[in-house]
Parts: C-alpha cells; sequence; structure tokens
C-alpha cells in the first residue's frame, strides 16, 4: 500500500513520520522549500513517545512516485481549494482520499471533486506543533487517527491496510465504523470550545468567571447540539455529557487553537468551524444567537486582520 | 467662585485649562508626580481650536489629608468609576457645606455613590463631551469636541428648582472660557442619551474587539449594533428617559456607519491590559434592563466578555 501525505506539517509529518518508521510506503507532497529542508535534515520529530530523525521520500507534484492507495489530507479547512488542486494529480482510479480536518463542509466539496465513492471520513487527534525549523513537537500524550465509511458500511481494502499499518506505528485509533457520528462529536466540541472562546477572548475557565459564562457556554452547546441532531447525528446522553463536562472545568486554562491564532493575527477556519454550523442551522430551521454573535466576531477579526490592524 | 479639579487629564484637564485661561480661579488637586509636571510646566494644551500654555494652581494631598484653598464652590470630579471611592476619599476634605460636586463619570452608578457619601443635595448631574488624551510629557492632547452638560438633577427638595447660584456661575465661566455647552435644564435625560450611546458603541467595540466600521464587515455586524442600541433605548425608556426619535437616529447612523473609524476608548484600554468600566457602562445597563424585564441579549455577551477580560486580567493571562 502506498500512502501520499499532502504536506509534512505538524498533522501530516508526525502520522506519516510514524507510518514509515513502523516499515509503510510512504511519500511526502511537499513544497520546494519544505522539500529541500527535509532531504537535508530529515524528517525531525520531538515526542513524548519517542524522537525520531528519518530519511523520507518527498514529491513536488502528486503526478509524480504512485498510484497511491491512499492520500491523506490533513489541510486547514481555508487552504482546501489549494490542497485539492496539488493532491488531483495523485487521486486515480483507486484511490482512497482520507481528510483529516475539523467540521464537515470540506467533505461536500472533496465529493463534488473526486467522486463521493473515493471519499471517505477521517479526523485526527494529535498535540502537535510545527516550529519555524520545521521540527515537530509532540507534546501531548495522545496521538490518534481515525478513518472509515461514511456509509458505516465494510471498509474498503485500503481502509483496511491503513488500520493495520496505523495500529503497527503506535498511533492509536484506526478503523471507526461510526466515523461521521465522531466528526459530529468532534465538530460540536471544537464549534463550541471556539465559538466561546473566541467571542469571550479567554479560556474555558476565564468565561466561567463571567456570571452568564457557563450559561452561554451551555447554550452554544445546545445550538451545535441541535444542528447535529437534525444532520441525524445527535451524540446522545452520553456523547453531551462529556461534551459538556469537558468545557466547564473550573480554573480551566485550556483554549482553542482558534483564540490562539487569534491572538498571533494569523488566519482562523472561522466559515468552516462556526459559519458552516450556522448555515446549516439556517436550513434547518434552528435558532442559534450565540453562534452568531461568535461569527461576527469573527469576521470583525478578519476585517481587521485584511485591513492591517 | 472657587473651583477644585480632580485630576488632570485630558477631560478635567481641558475644561480647567480652558477656564485658567480666561481668568477663573481654578486650583487642581494632583498627585504628587504630576504636581510637579504641571507646576512645572503649567498645563500644556494642544488643540485645533489653538495651542496654549496656562501655569493654574496646583495642590496636592497634605498631611492628615488636608486640603489648601478652600472651601470650594465647585468641584469637578472626572475619574474613572473604578477609581471613585479613591477620588472621593481625596475631595472630601474639599467638600464644604456650601460645596458643588459636578461628576464626569460614565454611566449612573456613581450617583448613589456620591449621594450616600456627600448627600444628594451636594450632587449635581454632569457629563463632558471632550475628545482627547494625555501625551508622552503629560501635554493634554485636545482632538475635537470640547462640550460639557451640568445641572440639577431635581428629585427631594431640589425638584423643579432654579438651578443654583454655584452651577450658574460655573455656566457664565464656561461660555466665557470657549467651553461649549454649560448648564442644561435636562441633563438627566442627556446623561441617559451619552450612556445609551457609550453602552452600545463600548459594548460592542469590545465584544467584537474592532471600530465601528470593522464591525460593520461582520454580516450580521449593523444587525447587532442595531439590536443593541435598541436594548440601551428601551432601557432609558423605562426608567424615564426616552430617547428622542432624533437623537435614537442620529446614534444608529453613527453606529452603523459603513466603514466608520469611531471605537470606544474601552478598546484601547483592552488592548492594553488595562482597567475597563465593565459594571459602570454595560453591567448596570443590563442589570436595570434584568429589572424592567427588557430582554437584553446583547449587552449580555457584551458583559460577558467583559467579565471574561478581566477574570484573564486577574489571573495574569493576557499577552
Amino acid at each position: 500500500m502506498k500512502i501520499l501525505i499532502l504536506g509534512a506539517g505538524a498533522i501530516g509529518g508526525y502520522v506519516g513520520g510514524r507510518l514509515q518508521q513502523s516499515g509503510a510506503d510512504v511519500t511526502f507532497l511537499v513544497r520546494p522549500a519544505r522539500q529541500q529542508a527535509l532531504q537535508r535534515d530529515g524528517l525531525v520529530i520531538k515526542s513524548t513517545k519517542g524522537d525520531i530523525t528519518q530519511k523520507v521520500k518527498t514529491v513536488q507534484k502528486g503526478d509524480e512516485g504512485g498510484p497511491y492507495d491512499i492520500v491523506l489530507l490533513t489541510s486547514k479547512a481555508y487552504d482546501l481549494d489549494s490542497a485539492i488542486a496539488a493532491i488531483a494529480p495523485a487521486v486515480g482510479p483507486q484511490t482512497t482520499v482520507v481528510p483529516l480536518l475539523n467540521g464537515m463542509r470540506h467533505l461536500d466539496v472533496l465529493d463534488a471533486r473526486f467522486g463521493k465513492d473515493k471519499v471517505v471520513g477521517g479526523l485526527a487527534r494529535v498535540g502537535v506543533a510545527m516550529s519555524t525549523d520545521g521540527v515537530i513537537h509532540h507534546t501531548s500524550p495522545f496521538a490518534a487517527v481515525s478513518f472509515g465509511e461514511r456509509d458505516g458500511g465494510q471498509p474498503r481494502r485500503a481502509l483496511s491496510e491503513l488500520d493495520a499499518a496505523i495500529k503497527k506505528s503506535g498511533i492509536d485509533g484506526g478503523l471507526n465504523p461510526n466515523i461521521v457520528q465522531d466528526l459530529w462529536d468532534k465538530w460540536i466540541m471544537l464549534c463550541s470550545l471556539a465559538a466561546t472562546n473566541c467571542l469571550m477572548r479567554g479560556s474555558s475557565g476565564d468565561i466561567l468567571e463571567a456570571g452568564e459564562g457557563q450559561a452561554i457556554v451551555m447554550e452554544t452547546v445546545d445550538e451545535c447540539q441541535k444542528v447535529a441532531a437534525a444532520a441525524g447525528h445527535d451524540p446522545g446522553e452520553k456523547g453531551m455529557k462529556t461534551i459538556r463536562s469537558f468545557l466547564t472545568v473550573k480554573g480551566s486554562k485550556f483554549t482553542a487553537s482558534m483564540l490562539h491564532d487569534l491572538e498571533k493575527g494569523s488566519m482562523v477556519e472561522a466559515d468552516h468551524i462556526v459559519g458552516d454550523m450556522i448555515a446549516r442551522a439556517k436550513k434547518a430551521g434552528i435558532a442559534t444567537p450565540n453562534l452568531r454573535l461568535a461569527y461576527a466576531h469573527l469576521q470583525v477579526y478578519l476585517a481587521r486582520r485584511a485591513r492591517g490592524a | 467662585m472657587k473651583v477644585l479639579i480632580l485630576g488632570a487629564g485630558a477631560v478635567g484637564g481641558y475644561w480647567g485649562a480652558r477656564l485658567a485661561q480666561a481668568g477663573f480661579d481654578v486650583t487642581f488637586l494632583l498627585r504628587e508626580k504630576r504636581a510637579e509636571t504641571v507646576r512645572r510646566n503649567g498645563l500644556v494644551v494642544k488643540s485645533p481650536k489653538g495651542d496654549f500654555t496656562v501655569p493654574v494652581k496646583v495642590i496636592t494631598k497634605g498631611p492628615h489629608g488636608k486640603l489648601e484653598g478652600g472651601p470650594y464652590d465647585v468641584v469637578i470630579l472626572a475619574c474613572k468609576g473604578y477609581d471613585l471611592p479613591s477620588a472621593m476619599d481625596s475631595i472630601a476634605p474639599a467638600v464644604g457645606a456650601h460645596t458643588t460636586i459636578v461628576p464626569i463619570l460614565n454611566g449612573h452608578m456613581h450617583f448613589a455613590t456620591l449621594d450616600a457619601r456627600f448627600g444628594k443635595e451636594k450632587v449635581a448631574g454632569g457629563l463632558a463631551r471632550i475628545s482627547g488624551m494625555l501625551g508622552p510629557n503629560g501635554e493634554i492632547l485636545h482632538s475635537g469636541a470640547s462640550g460639557v452638560s451640568f445641572g440639577e438633577r431635581g428629585g427631594g427638595e431640589r425638584d423643579g428648582s432654579a438651578p443654583r447660584q454655584a452651577l450658574v456661575e460655573l455656566d457664565a465661566a464656561c461660555r466665557k472660557s470657549g467651553i461649549d455647552g454649560g448648564l442644561n435644564a435636562n441633563i438627566n435625560q442627556d446623561l441617559w442619551d451619552k450612556w445609551v450611546m457609550l453602552g452600545s458603541i463600548a459594548s460592542m467595540c469590545a465584544a467584537m474587539r474592532g471600530t465601528v466600521g470593522d464591525i460593520m464587515e461582520a454580516e450580521e455586524g449593523a444587525a447587532i449594533m442595531g439590536e443593541i442600541l435598541d436594548e440601551c433605548c428601551n432601557v432609558a425608556a423605562a426608567e424615564g428617559y426616552r430617547i428622542s426619535d432624533k437623537v435614537a437616529s442620529g446614534l444608529r447612523a453613527g453606529l452603523t456607519q459603513k466603514g466608520g473609524k469611531a471605537v470606544a476608548s474601552i478598546l484601547g484600554d483592552i488592548e492594553k491590559g488595562g482597567a475597563v468600566e465593565a459594571r459602570q457602562i454595560v453591567g448596570d445597563m443590563l442589570a436595570r434592563a434584568r429589572r424592567h424585564g427588557i430582554a437584553a441579549p446583547n449587552l449580555r455577551f457584551a458583559y460577558a466578555h467583559l467579565q471574561t477580560y478581566e477574570a484573564r486580567r486577574a489571573r495574569g493571562g493576557l499577552k
């Protein structure tokens, strides 16, 4: 099985590095500068699960080195169009695209471009970041990638093989028969966290210090749950309990990465994580007053960023 | 008429400098460091209406809290709401039996505090529309509006009565000093007009972290701004101070101006990591909305935003 990974950034680099370390056939599709650095220094990972420095195969174009059985897509949602353009030449009749993005909208975009049968569901939970020198720092104890057929049916051969490779690599997760529900669960969590952290500009613990903080967080979670339920993917009481308790830990310094991006002046996945949730709510006739304010906050940020302030 | 002004910031400093320039008897009560600068340089004003420097009388808090130069007829109190307790301690020795306090603070919360400390009859209503800031060397950088408004708040013994002598004299002094506005028979309405404006713009510039023009770039920005203005107008009406259609439509136009550079100073305070008048400007408006059963969802978000900011500031979690 040949695996192509778009980019060798934090998540793609970590997952690809672990896969290759355990014997999988991995190629990274990268820009010239990153290719040069990888050829010079190798792929360098500093991790709680052990450091690696290793030579990796790289290509600059999707039509090199194929055909590929699996293409792993780990771009940011706002880079999706250019990511699709980059991988398109690598996607042949037998290729399966495994996107590891947050939210849901990218699936529609990928389906439209490659055909629904080529695109499966996938998500990553890896606490990892890349420093400016290209070193990948995996500082958290968790690293999980899960994927599966979106209709919940029998997994195709490529996914079974990917499952075996992931298990061998020491990454948690693997094949997941409920991947779409998992995507919704994670989106509800992430959307609630990002919306409230950004709108309030504070950690979950800071927000709980405001008189109405907890109520606002709970309402936001409810808004997202209703959207998921309208799509046929209500997480259920147990799933919701996990999400709610995670968001209401007194004194928690935990913040959405979107808030870090906001405070650094970086690009944010506002449309993908919050805007699309609102769009789906509107279609289903669900009121989302909290998400509305949060999305306005993010749009104001983007306007300010665009004018260079 | 003897006037004491607490502090020499942009508002009190500009107002007092103009009064002093016109020859009125003005004294500034300052902290030691600021007093030194002002004694040495006088008050230095850079203004579109003409730059000037004027020497002024300066006092500082003496031993045992005694103050020189009293008794004062008028004490102008221009401080931030969160500094009011210490400001009251500072002016207390200057407040005699015949003193009138003209507070220039945002919102309404300070009236209850001042009334309780000094007696309601000593506390007039007041506000300033003076824009400016202090420069790096303590100079007053006046940037535009230079209006003040003050008057009897009414109620109790003063209900319906003519303004007291001190306010009439202050009015005459302002007119001779090139200060706009002055005595206002409807100061309570003016206070509400200003609070509604400030409550709306401060809430949204803080919660959205942008200027009016930035907020208009969000799809729902104009709608949200219009809603919070409605919330504040509803509170004012319920309190007996309906915002006139003319004022409301003027505010609406300003608050929803495409590309508008207008911004509340609270945003600058937040971005510096400074203290904010969250309760005075937003929290108290929300509390009054609740008391009257008025829906105020946007004020609620804004106040939660500011409380989150304060919590984060308190734990040292700001960059």
